[in-house]
Order: structure tokens, then sequence, then C-alpha cells
């Protein structure tokens, strides 16, 4: 008895109840079927967000996992091994976007296969491709990397961002230059994380700025120029020491429409200041909400989900600035060894009339 | 409380009931109604079991059955094996206004009894068992090669696929021009 004698509607409830990776090897079968699993998955597959091609950092980059992050658990497609189990026999395979490729399932009975080194872009290509048609091209794809040399792997594919994270003890001994350049040749870089001990920082149309998120610990000097020119969402700045003329700098640049002009959040952690937070309060220019009225929140998606990755913090907060070219609000919240700064979609007009 | 009968009969007010029992209402008798399968076997269900069909809860409400006509008129579903038949009317019974679990692991293992139990249900609309049973055969191919999987379902390759679109091709081309032909006939 097949599978076909059901009618479109169960055969669609089976499907909904498999997980991603039955989905991805059944979609193997055949194209009838793989037809079947686009069409009645759509909507499942509109609602992913970004794919994730993570290393791992726990068993020496041996294997790099491919999932959906959601919560509270993510769900895994795949796996692809940088090291090949002699051991084993028991792979079948598969012809992924022309490529014939090894695969075997684990004991999760995840799919996984083996990366040849002579062969493992293309590898990666091909399994990138097939993603791109099965779940469809609006998908973002995101290769997580920690970077131990500038000489690292890095694939080089349209629609695949990088978010990298470099060890603290090889990064000590790349220089900015090396690094400038690796950046140059990398494709589009979503996040950022890195410690940069350093007291050259990049030029100021280095794609570094263009990450979309940024978690780096910098000296405290150039922290002024960091924020001169990053042109990414969100910023996570560690330095030792956080100074009001450099938060004024950066507020009065930010008003007048400077800088930073896609910022959605910014945080920048010093080591404890017990001054800031009352030469803050009195700086001009920070406007204030009455405090016994209860003050809106800005909060923003958790993107990341590894450990390792920074997420924003909720800010609410009665002190806020608008920015003069588009009326824009941000909260600004200086607490402890925080700065937090989260800028609101909504113009001050809107921004009060959620304050209660 | 069901039973399976054939020419028996049982007293039944014509309204199925559908509330819950409490202390403090009257207790309503609860009516009963008849069905069969392949087999013809008759089984009797409560009007509150089969309320977890939306096909057969359709049918009989707004019937007026006495219990006499109830028993006269059991709902024929030839489609349906016997034992099928036999494990829904025992899966309505067990749930019969409880709330259905998470999960059931009294289904069928084996894969024809499992699809046959997927049809009848799916005709039937029983929307939670449905649910359990797709669970069920989702379940079937966890863990499975491709290749497997194929065995396991029966799904045809690509090559069988398009000899079959090509028969069905085939077919509709030749029922086409016999119709042209019969048609031409019938003008002479």
């Amino acid at each position: 008895m097949s599978l076909s004698i059901f009618p479109y509607v169960v055969q669609k409830e089976i499907l909904d109840n498999m997980t991603t990776s039955n989905l991805f090897l059944l979609s193997f079968i055949s194209k009838n079927t793989k037809k079947l699993i686009k069409s009645s998955q759509a909507k499942r597959f509109k609602s992913i967000n970004h794919i994730v091609y993570a290393d791992s950092f726990s068993d020496l980059k041996d294997s790099r996992k491919v999932y959906i992050p959601c919560m509270p658990k993510s769900d895994y497609i795949m796996e692809l091994f940088e090291r090949r189990k002699e051991t084993e026999n028991n792979y079948f395979q598969l012809n992924v976007g022309g490529k014939t490729m090894n695969f075997r399932l684990s004991a999760q009975n995840l799919p996984g296969t083996y990366l040849h080194p002579c062969d493992k872009e293309s590898a990666i290509e091909s399994v990138h491709k097939y993603f791109l048609d099965f779940f469809g091209d609006t998908v973002e794809h995101q290769w997580y990397q920690w970077i131990s040399y500038d000489r690292d792997f890095i694939p080089h594919l349209p629609k695949l961002s990088l978010c990298l994270t470099f060890f603290p003890q090889s990064y000590r001994t790349i220089d900015v230059e090396s690094l400038e350049k690796f950046f140059d040749l990398s494709p589009v870089l979503k996040r950022m994380n890195l410690l940069l001990y350093s007291s050259d920082l990049f030029r100021p149309e280095s794609k570094f700025y263009q990450a979309e998120s940024v978690y780096v610990k910098l000296y405290s000097e150039n922290v002024p120029t960091f924020l001169r020119h990053f042109q990414g969402r969100q910023a996570f700045l560690r330095c030792s020491n956080f100074t009001i003329l450099k938060l004024k700098e950066f507020m009065n640049r930010w008003r007048s429409g400077e800088v930073c002009q896609k910022l959605e959040y910014l945080q920048v952690r010093f080591d404890l200041d017990g001054t800031l937070q009352n030469q803050f309060l009195n700086a001009s220019g920070v406007k204030r909400i009455d405090a016994t009225k209860k003050l809106p929140t800005h909060t923003l998606p958790r993107e990341f989900q590894q450990p390792h990755c920074m997420n924003p913090d909720p800010i609410t907060s009665s002190t806020y600035i608008v920015r003069e070219t588009d009326y824009r609000v941000a909260s600004i919240s200086v607490q402890g060894d925080k700065i937090r700064f989260g800028v609101w979609k909504e113009t001050e007009e809107e921004f009060l009339r959620m304050v209660e | 409380m069901s039973s399976t009968e054939q020419g028996t009969s049982s007293a039944a007010p014509a309204e199925p009931t559908t509330a819950p029992e409490s202390a403090a209402a009257p207790e309503v008798p609860e009516s009963f109604y008849y069905v069969h399968g392949k087999d013809k076997v008759v089984h009797k269900v409560s009007a509150g079991a089969l309320q977890h069909s939306a096909l057969i809860h359709g049918m009989i409400s707004n019937l007026g059955y006495t219990e006499e006509q109830a028993k006269a008129n059991p709902f024929p579903f030839e489609n349906i094996d016997g034992d099928i038949l036999q494990m829904v009317v025992d899966w309505c019974n067990q749930h019969k206004g409880k709330p259905t679990p998470p999960e059931d692991t009294n289904l069928p293992k084996q894969k024809e009894k499992l699809f046959d139990l997927v049809l009848a249900v799916n005709y039937l609309e029983i929307k939670e068992l449905l649910t359990y049973c797709c669970k069920q055969v989702a379940m079937m191919v966890k863990g499975k090669s491709p290749e497997e999987i194929r065995e396991i379902w029966m799904i045809p390759t690509d090559a069988e696929d398009e000899a079959a679109e090509k028969e069905a091709k085939k077919r509709a081309g030749k029922e086409a021009a016999g119709e042209t032909a019969a048609a031409a006939g019938d003008a002479k």
C-alpha cells in the first residue's frame, strides 16, 4: 500500500508531522515527492527566518551542523563532517544538486555527509543550492565560524552571510591590516565577535563596519572612532573606560543624523564608574519622561542563539534623545557598568503616545 | 460502553446526548446509533462517542431517530473493513467525553492496517485520531534512508512517475478519440 492512496490533506498532515531532516531526506526520493513537500510545507518553510551552518567549537571542528534556529530547541537538518569515520560503511548516496554525495545517519537520525578536503567548497555549494531551492531563496543562510587563522576556509556563496567569532589567543597575533584583507575577501558579514587589542582601527571604508551585528572588545580611545564609522544595526562594545564626553559626542552625532543611521541597539560595557550615571542625567539635550508614568520598553528579537552570541537587552528608561532628521527616538539607559541605547521606529510624537 | 450486536434492541431517546453528566443535573438517558462496515457486523455506539466523527455527528444531529429507527437503519460504511471500524469504534468509546492525550500508543504498528485506519478515519472525519495516525505514519520513516523510505511508503521513482504520466496521457487521448468518434456516429 502506497502513500499515494491518501488524499492531499492526509499527505500534508503526515508531512506536517515530520522533522525537517526527514523532509530533507524524503525530498531525494523523486521529483514529485519534492514537489509535494514544497507545496504542502510552503507555509512552514516561509516561516523560516534563517538557516545556520554552525561549526562546533567543542569537537575541534570535526563537524558542522545545519539547523533552523528556533526556541526552545533548534531544528537540525543535517551535518557536514570534516573527517570521515573509517569504521562506518553504512553510507548511502544522494544526488545533491547534481553532485553525488555519501551520506550516513547519525545516532540521532540526522543525515550527515563527509566533505573531502579537495572537494569541500563545491560540496558545500551543492548543499547550499539545494537548500535555496528546497526552502526558498528568501531564507537567509548564515555561516558560523570560529576563526583561528586568517586562512580559515570561508565559502563564498550567494545568499550566505558570515557570523565570525575570532579566537582571542590567535587573534592577538593578527594585525589589523591582514584582518582588513580577510574582511575584504569575505562574503556579506552578518555578525562579528572579536577582541581588538590594537591601538589601530580599521579604515573608515572597511567592510568591518558594515557587519550587521558586532561584539567587539576594544581600546577605550577607539570607541568614538568605531561609533563614527559603524553602519550596522547592533553593536556591543566592551572597553575599560567610557566618559561622559565620549557619550555626549556620540549622542550629538547620532542626533544630527551624522552617524549610525541604521543603528537599532548599542551597548557599551565599561569598568564600573559610578559618576557616569549622574553626569549623564545632567547632560544637555537629553529629554526625560515623568518618572511616575508607565514607560514603554524597547525590545528587539533575539537573533542569535549560540551561547557566545550577544542579544539586545530590553530597555525601559525615562531618558531619550530625538534625531533631528527623522524625529525618531532613542531610549538611553546608563546603569552600573552598561550604557544601553535603543532606537525606536517611532517618532517622538508616536513614542510619547505610548507613555501611559 | 460499546457492544457489537446483530439484531438486538435497546430503548433510547431520539436526541443524542452530548452534555457530561453532573450530580446536580437530571440524568439524560444516552442515545445510541448503529454502524457497520464491509463485514456487516453491526456496532452499537453512543451518540457521545460518535461525536468524534464529524461525518457521523453531522448525519445524526438532525435525524431524530427513535431507538427502533436507529437500530433498523444502521449506518453502512461499506468502504471500511470490519476490524478497522471496530478499532475506530473502540477509540471513540475510549475517548468519549474526555480530552484527547497528546499521544496515542495503541495504534496498529503494521503498515497495511495503519494505512487502512488512516483512510477510514479521514473518511469519518475524526480529526484527533487522524492526527495520531499521521504522526504514526510519519514515525515509520524516522531514521531511514531515502531508499528505505521509498520501500516503506512505496513511492514511485521518477522513471515510474514518468511512465505512469505517459500512460495516463495515452489513455486520455484514446478516450477523447473514442468520444469524438461516438459524437460523429451520433451526428450521422
